[in-house]
């Protein structure tokens, strides 16, 4: 058996599941607002930098560290909203509702959010690779022969303690926003602005209100990925959120818009086929790889993998 | 409609006034640099090492009463702004030479307008093999991979490394070391298994180190910035890949060790022309002082810019008084045996290519050793 | 020709070729030949980007990859072939406009943000091939030494003749891009842009439609591609990344998604801001990401907005039925 391969399939997973922890919060935000969320990338780096710092000067449990990036990240939500959505959202004429202009507005204005915030961090805590104390990372190799003492060629296979915390992170983000969406009251409503706004304010859903729960409950996944995946890869700096924020948005367009679950298996796969084309090609081209993956995809699913009950575009 | 276009026009056009100022009295140089963007913090390293530099030389007042000024300007970089910024100091009556840029692809579009204009230009790390080709007026005082290659090379196969793999960034400075290096080596006799090229940006190396990691290769060559060398460290002791590393001295960078971790970091071998801890008085002074004026210690990067700087500041010497463009370069083409900080320079008189010379050093410990002294 | 039409055009042209170079020669500023340079390559680019983005509703997130491929064709053919100016303008056109047919069959069927993905795609696709084809484009060495503009033998590759040159086909695409947006082509792509089915079900031939403005629009880009080769005299793949594309749907926003008049002021806008902003300092990017915010914020629907411009345009130029009393009806 070809262990080299399985290692690389392991090593694609673990790439994967980073793409999946991001693409979680983005595509909550996305079937919302049906607008593309460009500063999203800009929160999970500001979760890494809110976490690094929370960590060195209180040094917590790696759990309440966890919590309190998810505070900061509901905060950061809020505030995002706060400045680059809600003013878009004023106009409530139907030619507004419908223009692409207006679209289009909201999505560059999260992009210039998302340039502003990322060259403030630059100035105010330099353009460096912040260094993570050894004690903070995840980085433990786990030879699976010396873990669990199995034998054979397997045994060489080498996981990393990081990729267990992302893949379980993974695992409980989902299924807990799985409970939230289809067990309570607000995840009712988030469902229901996601499907048709207009008819969700008719039966007295809050619009706004709900906007800012999606907001706040995807963006706190998304500073979660980012002081996890900082901690385990230990590259913190102001233009970490650009690569996997353009790799969730990806995953979450071939997966079919607003489908949780589509998005995951998308951002997996779209790991593995990098590193696939990494072993059997370059690393250069992988990301022609994945993209071409990303093509076919599209050709064969026109509306994404799992995309085919969704009416708005 | 058409007054808030014109008001715009107007407002646009003020600055491009204000660069043609007269400046009095002194001569002026220009500096291009990334101030701002992903290399900002190259460009501030820049910046800090030239502040000290020029400030030492204007003390000294080598130029009869004469200041000289620098005029930074930021690039980011990137080649629109490059040419941009190079322009503005070509209409600068003021500015007799340029230092910069930071990328090969700055400081090449950059170039073409000097090369047209007729201005000397002096890059401290522009590495990129055609660079000094363009036209006598562009020169450079980084170590060329034409001499790390082969340097690093013997090196290696001197320790006993006769299969080697490669992992190179894919730019054109990690073109070059990938090309010199190879061919060296396999002059020597030796087999590169493989050549892996990344782009820039990426940091997940687990998936190239598992790809080399198949041919089983006495040893692996590094030709990255510092913190991508970081993350290839750290992952490299992830995978238990045990055999000895060699880098450029692009990671002779005090917070590699930091970065990777000690343990990751222990045992990486490289060539440097710059050491924070060498003996040289000239090079302990300026390690003091560029640690006392900007709290962190010098890399290899502040160094070249103090280096440039100075070599730049010793050709307006030799000019002074009659200080034109053209002899401003025709004294900078005339550079022998500069004792700089990272080590002597002296440029070829025929390509401009600078020679110097490089010292061995290893991590031990959590510390940059030196095993062998430059020569 | 319609007095006002020709008025319109008129201070267009002489802004172009009289007011800007006569203000620029007499402050002798090569660096404001450049600037200007720059400037008019991004109009090009804006345009051509309006044409897709603004006119047909078409978000491309891919279109740097126009403008690189043009570039490189326009780079490959003057060293490799040595072929002069005057042929690699129009080569490297037709190159990327049979790229952008390439790249508009497969995506016909996406509407929207699928599509937007799938031009992203393509477009990193297209970077990353210019980056690791060493063979082929030198890969990240780039092509060195692009010789300046020369036609039929007359040198035009000082900063103020490399300009005029640059304006020269500035106006046309801009002319171009006027003539396709306003005519029945246009009025096709805008019923697209609303509703496709409902403008398939009117007779117009989406996919055909879809794929001729697509030809035109990269046709444009890969002219800017070629100017920007031959004025800057070197091209690396590092220009054509994802955050140039981002620019350039950024410059078309800001003026204006729809309108020709609001391309070219974004273009104008975006490019002139970071060289108008170095006496910032370091501080520059922020503040262009802030000015960028706020034109958006208070004008969503950009600088100078379709409906707007549209309503002056036809004003202007007599397009309403003019009353036996004198009053213009239709548009107001």
């Amino acid at each position: 058996m070809d262990i080299f391969l399985v290692q690389q399939l392991v090593n694609g997973l673990a790439v994967g599941l980073i793409y999946a922890l991001v693409a979680i919060g983005f595509t909550l935000i996305f079937g919302v607002l049906n607008v593309v969320n460009f500063a999203h990338g800009e929160v999970y780096m500001l979760g890494a930098y809110a976490g690094l710092v929370l960590a060195v000067a209180l040094a917590p449990p790696i759990l309440a560290l966890l919590l309190a990036v998810l505070a900061v990240g509901a905060l950061l939500g809020f505030g995002l909203e706060r400045i680059a959505f809600r003013p878009f959202r004023r106009f409530r004429d139907e030619a507004s509702l419908k223009s692409k202009a207006v679209r289009e507005a909201t999505l560059l204005s999260s992009l210039a959010v998302s340039i502003v915030t990322r060259e403030l961090v630059e100035k105010l805590a330099g353009g460096d690779m912040q260094v993570v104390p050894s004690t903070l990372r995840l980085q433990e190799p786990i030879i699976l022969s010396e873990a669990f003492g199995i034998s054979g060629p397997l045994g060489d296979l080498v996981l990393i303690d990081g990729q267990l915390w992302i893949l379980a992170a993974a695992v409980i983000m989902f299924a807990l926003l799985q409970l939230v969406l289809y067990r309570t009251k607000t995840g009712l409503a988030i469902r229901a602005v996601a499907a048709n706004p207009l008819g969700a304010a008719f039966v007295g859903i809050h619009a706004n209100r709900t906007v800012i729960a999606t907001f706040a409950i995807g963006s706190a996944m998304g500073a979660v990925a980012g002081i996890l995946i900082g901690l385990y890869t230990a590259d913190i700096q102001p233009a970490m959120g650009f690569a996997p924020g353009v790799k969730a948005f990806v995953a979450m367009v071939m997966g079919g818009l607003s489908s949780i679950p589509g998005a995951v298996i998308c951002a997996i796969l779209l790991g593995v086929a990098e590193a696939l084309a990494t072993e059997w090609v370059a690393q250069g081209w992988s990301e022609l790889i994945a993209y071409a993956a990303l093509l076919i995809v599209l050709l064969l699913f026109p509306t994404g993998l799992f995309g085919a009950g969704r009416e708005r575009v | 409609m058409l007054d808030r276009r014109s008001l715009l026009l107007a407002a646009a056009a003020a600055p491009l006034a204000t660069s043609a100022l007269a400046q009095g009295r002194g001569y002026t140089l220009g500096y291009m640099l990334p101030l701002t963007g992903e290399f900002s913090q190259y460009g501030i390293r820049f910046r800090n090492s030239a502040e000290m530099a020029l400030e030492a030389f204007n003390r000294a007042n080598r130029l009869g009463g004469a200041p000289v000024r620098i005029l930074y300007e930021d690039t980011r970089s990137d080649a629109r702004e490059a040419t941009t910024v190079a322009r503005k100091f070509v209409d600068n009556a003021e500015v007799v030479a340029v230092l910069g840029d930071f990328s090969s692809s700055a400081s090449m579009a950059a170039a073409q307008v000097f090369a047209q204009a007729g201005m000397p230009q002096l890059s401290q790390t522009a590495s990129h093999p055609d660079y000094a080709k363009i036209s006598p007026w562009q020169f450079r005082n980084i170590t060329t991979q034409a001499y790390e290659g082969p340097f690093v090379a013997r090196w290696a196969h001197g320790n006993g490394v006769r299969r080697i793999a490669v992992i190179c960034i894919q730019n054109d400075w990690g073109q070059s070391v990938a090309s010199n290096f190879d061919d060296a080596f396999k002059a020597l006799g030796g087999e590169i298994t493989s050549t892996e090229f990344f782009n820039p940006g990426n940091r997940e190396f687990r998936t190239i180190l598992t790809k080399i990691a198949r041919e089983r290769p006495d040893g692996v060559y590094l030709g990255m910035f510092y913190e991508d060398g970081a993350a290839v460290l750290q992952q490299k002791r992830q995978l238990a890949m045990r055999m000895p590393f060699y880098a450029t001295s692009s990671l002779y960078e005090p917070k590699l060790i930091e970065l990777a971790g000690p343990q990751a970091a222990e045992g990486l071998f490289l060539a440097t022309s710059f050491m924070v801890t060498s003996p040289e008085p000239h090079v302990r002074a300026f390690v003091e002082e560029y640690t006392r004026r900007y709290g962190s210690e010098p890399n290899s990067f502040s160094a070249q810019a103090f280096d440039a700087v100075n070599i730049m500041l010793q050709a307006l010497t030799r000019a002074h008084p009659d200080v034109t463009r053209q002899r401003v370069r025709d004294e900078l083409a005339r550079t022998h045996d500069f004792p700089g900080v990272t080590g002597v320079t002296t440029f070829d008189p025929q390509t401009r290519e600078p020679a110097k010379t490089l010292a061995r050093m290893q991590i031990k410990e959590g510390r940059f050793t030196l095993l062998q002294a430059q020569g | 020709m319609n007095g006002s039409r020709a008025g319109f055009w008129g201070a267009f042209l002489t802004l172009l070729f009289l007011a800007v170079p006569g203000v620029l020669a007499a402050m002798g500023s090569t660096y404001g030949f450049r600037v200007a340079t720059v400037c008019a390559i991004f109009v090009i680019l804006g345009v051509s980007m309006q044409l897709i983005t603004g006119v047909a509703g078409l978000l491309s997130l891919g279109h740097a990859a126009f403008y690189g491929v043009g570039a490189y064709t326009a780079a490959k053919l003057a060293i490799g072939a040595g072929l002069p100016f005057i042929v690699t303008l129009p080569a490297a056109g037709l190159m990327t406009a049979l790229v952008g047919l390439l790249v508009a069959v497969p995506t016909m069927r996406l509407v929207s943000i699928y599509f937007a993905v799938a031009t992203l795609g393509v477009g990193q696709m297209i970077f990353v091939t210019l980056l690791n084809w060493v063979s082929f484009t030198r890969g990240p060495l780039g092509i060195p030494a692009i010789p300046g503009i020369a036609i039929f033998g007359v040198n035009f590759s000082s900063a103020s003749g490399t300009y005029m040159i640059v304006a020269a086909v500035t106006a046309f695409a801009v002319w171009v891009a006027h003539r396709v947006a306003h005519s029945y082509h246009g009025t096709a792509l805008r019923a697209l842009r609303e509703d496709d089915q409902c403008a398939d079900a009117m007779g117009v031939n989406v996919p055909r439609t879809k794929l001729e403005v697509f030809a035109v629009s990269a046709f444009l880009a890969g002219l800017a591609g070629a100017l920007w080769a031959h004025s800057t005299g070197f091209v690396s793949p590092t220009d054509f990344r994802f955050a140039e594309s981002i620019l350039i749907l950024a410059m078309v926003v800001v003026g204006g998604l729809g309108s020709i008049p609001g391309a070219v002021l974004g273009a104008v806008l975006l490019a002139l801001l970071p060289e108008a902003l170095r006496f910032v300092g370091d501080v520059r990017q922020i503040v262009v990401g802030a000015v960028m915010f706020a034109a958006i914020l208070f004008l969503p629907r950009g600088l100078l907005g379709e409906v707007p411009t549209l309503a002056f345009i036809r004003r202007a130029l007599g397009a309403g039925w003019r009353a036996p009393d004198g009053r213009v009806l239709g548009w107001r």
